[in-house]
């Protein structure tokens, strides 16, 4: 019996230990023969009707050096831009392999930016790559440049050493201005397949500032399904996010009561509640927005922390927020996109009516009512009681 | 069934062709011990005739001296001191001193024993082979003319070491002493600790030609009948020549040899193998080493230190669950680099994987033979640690460090990164000793199933090892419990360590129903002195 | 006489239970194409469904004590028909364990591991699976606490980390969705999480006392729905009306884990916990396929069949389907039909076929 066992046992060995020399390793790759992408441009080409694919590459061994005093062979890059064109995204990436020898490894992906030509001609023929690669993440941030992307991808910062990082942490710190607004691959894709709603995507320039070159976000572009339309300025971004409720921070500026200077508040949170209403035909939004913020510079003289000089800066803070938030509905119907979502919120909250509206969402979005109830309360002053103000000491 | 009874057959078979031809006079005969001295003398002069250090020494003595004695030792065992004292002085002076009883029949070894000998610790001898066994352990044989039976007496005297710090199990708090080779002085320390009159120790003899004294110590009431038995059982069993070491009983008694899990366990330090006695275990030592072991062993155990106990719970339990990280660090440790570097690249931090891939760049070897080789090189360092002689330890140690750290990394032979893969994994292999030796085997089988097929291949080794565990009993007792036959009372003492005063049970799948399971009383917590109503005191 | 030496007790059934219904958390992905937001009244009118049939089991295993479905189908059925009936029940059982060996395979090869051969998943998931059923049903039962509890953990842990990333609108409207689309989601979410505990037949009737099975059935099953539901509602929250278009928006829902930069790319658990998960219901399966066949044929013991039903289950599982999508539309549509008769239809007409004939009789002669 036990001879019996053992003659099997090793059987089932030796066919264990076969299967390690026949299949090997294979599905594994090692690590310094990957190709690491951490940012994508997607062109149109000048010539053809291909498309041209930017692939920022990172040179690891470069990376190890310290940056400044670039004392060194080459040119101290720590990436390269590799170069591909196809008819299709994916081609473009197969087609990228010739000139590196190695798969690309798009894992780490970080930033996906979009030539403006592209944006104009329709982002749907090109994003399905994008949501369907394995190894794609859908936490990959959209983006769509003034120009052309690969601009954008080979303009070389200051701190970061690699221009797609340097990009992502531009975008992920929207917080402290909400003057534009991260947006995700699902979140894009989410806003596409609604049908009603606009994607919105922010855009990226390049401002030549001496003989550097730096990278600024200078907006948001509209879509309208998946062509852009039009683009929103930084206040009228900020009026969508308050409607969205995403301002995380930022800057309100308001003429100080006496009317002699300015006062800046810094706003703490934000948050806000939108209600559709379908009377007879009619949609009207009531969009209630709680805040709090803090009085963090003043240039005028004046004594402002008083309650009546608080109450009258609550009402001129309230006054700010409802004119950026109209400003970005008055844009938004004029270019006639939903960019705040309300035919989705109709959909939710009235499913009846909603059959009736779909057919006809384009006519019937310039005529949506806004209705505006903001509170924002001014909760500190920070450090100074009173400002400094010359000449005046008490006697 | 058939091999069994043809082994057994082949066996019996060998052993009497030995016999036969065996040309000095059978060491196993049942002859029983003559009257005639001379012939006893030479009988045993003629099995020991090529041992030098037997030394025989005819005498007379009694009244007239008319009684012809011959004492038989063997010079290294035995106290000289104690045999000139204590057995020739009375046999030869002393008995001079008596007036009354000047007739006393000293043919009948009993009247010797009781009125001359004065050594306590004597025994009656009738047959030639117990007279031979007593006499090769050290005992004194005391043969009178005319008596048929002989008169051993103990008279050893062995060197041993001293009690010292155990080498293997160092503590920073708690007693320092450790079990040394002489079994008798061991027992003696258990003895010190536990002074129950229900302490039984049993005491075997295993082993054809070492004879070894092999004692089960238990308590009565606590220890499950069922598991003595077993035990006695299973070392009856044992035929073999000698018995060096524990190690050798415990491959002759566990339960799963073909499994890389111990299931007894073996501790150098009194305090700890009296601790389990008390929790229902038994414990078995063997004569010559200071290792006992001790049975049934929980995986758990392999966790637990004396120290936990002597603590406070807070500490204790951090350094339990440090005990069981290090021990999935050692054993996973190269696997999960291996697996995430080669498989899984998308799950590293993008900083973190371009760190990695400029560090691999000159490495000429794939991940799994880099990380084999180290892993390799660090068991041919350990090995070599341990044999080392002290005079060159300490320039092997700097060598080691160097060569294998510092300098490959310069060379371009492994990355940075595999070193210090490479090291934690080895210190993380030191922190749960008794565990060492199937930490380092799963270390390669994890290691072989990441190079096959990444996380994957890890997850099924993971698999297989804890249904493998959970399947393994030892000495009847599921090897993974409380964990896995879930048992809350329990798992007071696994992953943390509640405070003493909760553990009020022993564990209950060591006793059995109708022991007594509690040591120690309800509502011991702690508590300050309560003043009296009126605050005197 | 019964093949199996070992017994289970009434806490390790609970949690067999759990771990069995737990394991089909990617299998709510393929009802998510159907259903979209509504996936998780679906799951809970699947449970309300599903609760009368199950107690039907257990009565049937409370009634015949101590004998497997084999030989309750030949004692309930007649010598002929029982056997027919276990013939069925074999099929069913070997097809479902191909499955869900197949899922697996799919699993890794579709998010995890693309580039690693097949065939080398599924012959060592099977011989992992193997080797557990080779160390006999109380091994199994011994560790089913820990994979539940691995389970759960994970499953909650990536619910908690995604809250910030909820948007609990996303749930209305409420009923939004045409009913055929509902009626066909609650037939497959019967069939295959709730429908597949046919298999624990062949289990409950080693249970060392019957007094509690149903309370502890009813728990357990409570506890794996609830693991279900959390997983759904995580999915619609974090997602919203992309849902239906990912082939795993369990996975995509993980991958948008993003805390710090620490706690990124979590997809992993996900995998980690559903091998475990998964390698759960297959032993389970397996050992009800390998001991029901050796009933069959009246073997002593089932350890010699284990090998070689693991090579069958491998063969089938590689090459039974051409693609994922045949794999999805076949089970959708074909599987829950051949197998409702037998989940849904047989049990409930032994328990009255049995209650009508007294059995089992006092005298009888297999079994306990």
């Amino acid at each position: 019996m036990t001879k019996k066992i053992n003659i099997l046992t090793s059987k089932l060995v030796i066919c264990f230990l076969m299967l390690f020399i026949l299949l090997g390793c294979s599905g594994g790759r090692e690590i310094n023969d990957l190709e690491i992408v951490i940012g994508m441009g997607v062109d149109k080409d000048e010539n053809s009707e291909n498309i041209l694919l930017t692939a920022q590459v990172v040179k690891e061994g470069e990376m190890e050096k310290s940056s400044g005093s670039g004392g060194g062979e080459g040119d101290g890059k720590a990436f390269w831009n590799v170069f591909g064109t196809g008819k299709s995204v994916f081609e473009a990436v197969r087609q990228i392999t010739h000139k590196t020898g190695n798969r690309l490894f798009v894992s780490h992906n970080h930033v996906v930016i979009c030539g403006k030509d592209l944006a104009l001609e329709g982002l749907q023929k090109y994003i399905d790559f994008f949501l369907r690669a394995h190894e794609m993440r859908p936490t990959t941030i959209i983006l769509i440049a003034e120009d052309r992307a690969l601009d954008v991808m080979n303009a070389k910062p200051e701190t970061e050493k690699l221009p797609a990082m340097n990009i992502t942490k531009l975008v992920k710190t929207y917080g402290f201005t909400s003057h534009f607004y991260k947006v995700n691959m699902k979140d894009f894709a989410s806003c596409l397949m609604c049908g009603t709603r606009a994607p919105i995507a922010p855009l990226v320039g390049i401002s030549q500032d001496k003989d550097n070159k730096d990278i600024y976000v200078s907006g948001m572009a509209v879509f309208n399904n998946d062509k852009m339309v039009g683009r929103l300025t930084e206040d009228e971004t900020r009026g969508l996010l308050w409607v969205l409720g995403k301002v995380e921070s930022g800057v309100l500026l308001i003429s100080s009561p006496n009317k002699q200077g300015k006062v800046a508040f810094e706003i703490l949170e934000a948050k806000s509640k939108v209600i559709p209403e379908v009377k007879d035909g009619k949609i009207v939004m009531h969009v209630k927005i709680k805040g709090k913020s803090s009085l963090s510079e003043q240039t005028t003289a004046e004594d402002l922390a008083t309650i009546e000089a608080f109450e009258k800066m609550q009402k001129a803070q309230t006054e700010a927020i409802r004119q950026e938030i109209m400003a970005a509905f008055d844009k938004s119907k004029e270019l006639n996109a939903d960019i705040f979502g309300f035919g989705e919120m109709i959909r939710k909250k009235h499913i009846n009516k909603w059959k009736s509206l779909k057919d006809k969402w384009d006519e019937i979005y310039p005529t949506i009512e806004l209705n505006t109830d903001i509170e924002v309360k001014i909760q500190k002053t920070d450090l100074l009681k009173k400002p400094v103000s010359p000449g005046k000491e008490e006697k | 069934m058939f091999r069994y009874i043809s082994k057994i057959i082949r066996y019996s078979a060998l052993k009497s062709k030995n016999a036969i031809h065996d040309d000095t006079p059978d060491k196993n005969n049942n002859e029983p011990i003559l009257s005639d001295l001379e012939k006893n003398l030479e009988k045993i002069k003629g099995v020991l005739r090529d041992s030098s250090d037997v030394t025989f020494h005819e005498f007379n003595f009694g009244h007239d001296r008319r009684f012809k004695g011959a004492l038989i030792f063997i010079n290294n065992l035995t106290d000289k001191n104690e045999i000139h004292k204590n057995i020739l002085q009375p046999l030869m002076y002393d008995v001079l001193l008596l007036k009354k009883d000047v007739n006393m029949d000293f043919t009948k070894i009993d009247t010797v024993r009781k009125n001359l000998i004065s050594i306590t610790g004597t025994q009656k001898l009738t047959l030639m082979s117990d007279l031979l066994d007593h006499l090769l352990t050290g005992a004194t044989i005391l043969l009178v003319d005319g008596a048929k039976e002989a008169l051993a007496i103990k008279s050893q005297k062995i060197e041993h070491r001293s009690i010292e710090e155990p080498g293997t199990e160092a503590v920073v708090r708690g007693p320092r002493e450790g079990f040394n080779e002489n079994v008798n002085v061991n027992i003696a320390l258990i003895r010190r600790k536990i002074k129950d009159p229900d302490l039984c120790i049993e005491k075997f003899n295993i082993g054809e030609r070492s004879k070894t004294d092999v004692y089960i110590v238990y308590i009565k009431n606590v220890a499950n009948p069922k598991l003595i038995e077993e035990i006695r059982e299973r070392l009856s069993r044992i035929k073999t020549d000698a018995i060096l070491e524990s190690g050798y009983i415990e491959q002759f008694i566990e339960d799963a040899p073909y499994s890389i899990f111990p299931t007894v366990s073996n501790s150098e330090k009194p305090d700890k193998v009296v601790a389990k006695i008390l929790e229902g275990r038994a414990a078995i030592l063997v004569d010559g080493t200071p290792f006992a072991l001790v049975v049934p062993m929980l995986f758990i155990e392999s966790f637990q230190s004396g120290e936990d106990y002597y603590s406070r719970p807070f500490l204790a339990s951090i350094m339990r669950l440090i005990r069981f990280l290090s021990f999935i660090i050692s054993a996973l440790g190269p696997a999960i680099y291996v697996a995430l570097t080669v498989f899984h690249q998308e799950l590293i931090p993008t900083q973190l994987l371009i760190s990695i891939a400029a560090g691999r760049e000159r490495v000429p070897f794939p991940a799994i033979l880099e990380a084999s080789l180290m892993i390799f090189t660090f068991d041919i360092l350990r090995e070599a640690g341990v044999r080392l002689p002290k005079a060159v330890g300490q320039t092997v140690g700097i060598v080691g460090a160097l060569v294998l750290g510092q300098a490959s990394v310069e060379a371009g032979l492994i990355s940075p990164i595999m070193v210090i893969v490479v090291s934690s994994t080895a210190i993380a292999s030191f922190a749960v000793p008794a565990q060492t030796d199937s930490g380092t085997i799963l270390r390669y089988l994890y290691l072989a199933l990441a190079g096959l097929a990444g996380g994957f291949g890890v997850i099924m080794g993971l698999l297989a090892t804890l249904l493998h565990l959970s399947s393994l009993r030892s000495f009847g007792i599921p090897y993974l419990w409380p964990i896995v036959p879930l048992n809350f009372s329990g798992l007071k003492d696994t992953f943390i360590r509640m405070p003493l005063w909760t553990m009020s049970k022993r564990p209950n799948a060591i006793v059995w129903d109708g022991s007594d399971s509690y040591r120690q009383g309800p509502g011991l917590m702690p508590s300050p002195y309560k003043k009296d109503s009126d605050g005197s005191k | 006489m019964s093949i199996e030496k070992g017994k289970i007790c009434n806490l390790q059934l609970l949690f067999l239970i759990t771990g069995f219904v737990q394991s089909s958390v990617l299998l709510i992905d393929f009802t998510v194409v159907i259903t979209e937001h509504q996936t998780w009244m679906v799951i809970l009118a699947g449970l309300a469904i599903a609760i009368p049939f199950i107690l039907s089991y257990v009565a049937l295993a409370k009634r015949f004590h101590g004998m497997n479905l084999i030989q309750i189908n030949d004692a309930v059925f007649g010598r002929f028909l029982g056997k027919v009936i276990s013939v069925y029940y074999i099929f069913f059982l070997m097809m479902t364990l191909s499955f869900n060996i197949l899922d697996v395979g799919e699993l890794y090869a579709t998010f995890l591991m693309p580039d690693t051969p097949f065939i080398i998943l599924l012959i060592f998931f099977t011989a992992t699976c193997a080797y557990a059923v080779y160390k006999g049903l109380e091994v199994l039962a011994r560790v089913s606490h820990l994979f539940v509890v691995v389970g759960v953990i994970v499953i909650v842990s990536t619910f908690l980390l995604l809250i910030d990333q909820m948007d609990f609108s996303n749930f209305l409207p409420l009923f939004e969705l045409p009913f055929i689309r509902i009626f066909h989601g609650i037939h497959i979410m019967l069939s295959i999480p709730f429908g597949e505990t046919i298999a624990f037949l062949m289990i409950m009737g080693y249970i060392n006392k019957t007094e509690h099975m149903v309370k502890n059935t009813l728990i357990g099953l409570f506890i794996g729905t609830a693991s279900l539901l959390i997983a759904a509602v995580r999915n619609t929250a974090v997602l919203g009306n992309t849902e239906a278009i990912w082939t795993s928006p369990s996975f995509q829902s993980t991958r948008l884990i993003d805390i710090g930069t620490v706690l990124t790319r979590m997809d992993f658990l996900i995998g980690i916990a559903q091998t475990i998960l998964i390698f759960f219901k297959c032993s389970i399966l397996f050992y009800a396929l390998v001991v029901a066949v050796s009933q069959l044929f009246g073997l002593k013991s089932y350890l010699p069949l284990v090998l070689p039903l693991a090579g069958i289950e491998v063969i089938i599982a590689a090459t039974v389907f051409q693609s994922p999508v045949d794999h999805a539309a076949i089970t959708q549509d074909a599987g829950i039909i051949y197998s409702v008769p037998l989940m849904f239809v047989i049990p409930p007409l032994s328990l009255l076929i049995a209650k009508i004939r007294a059995l089992p009789k006092a005298e009888r002669g297999k079994g306990v």
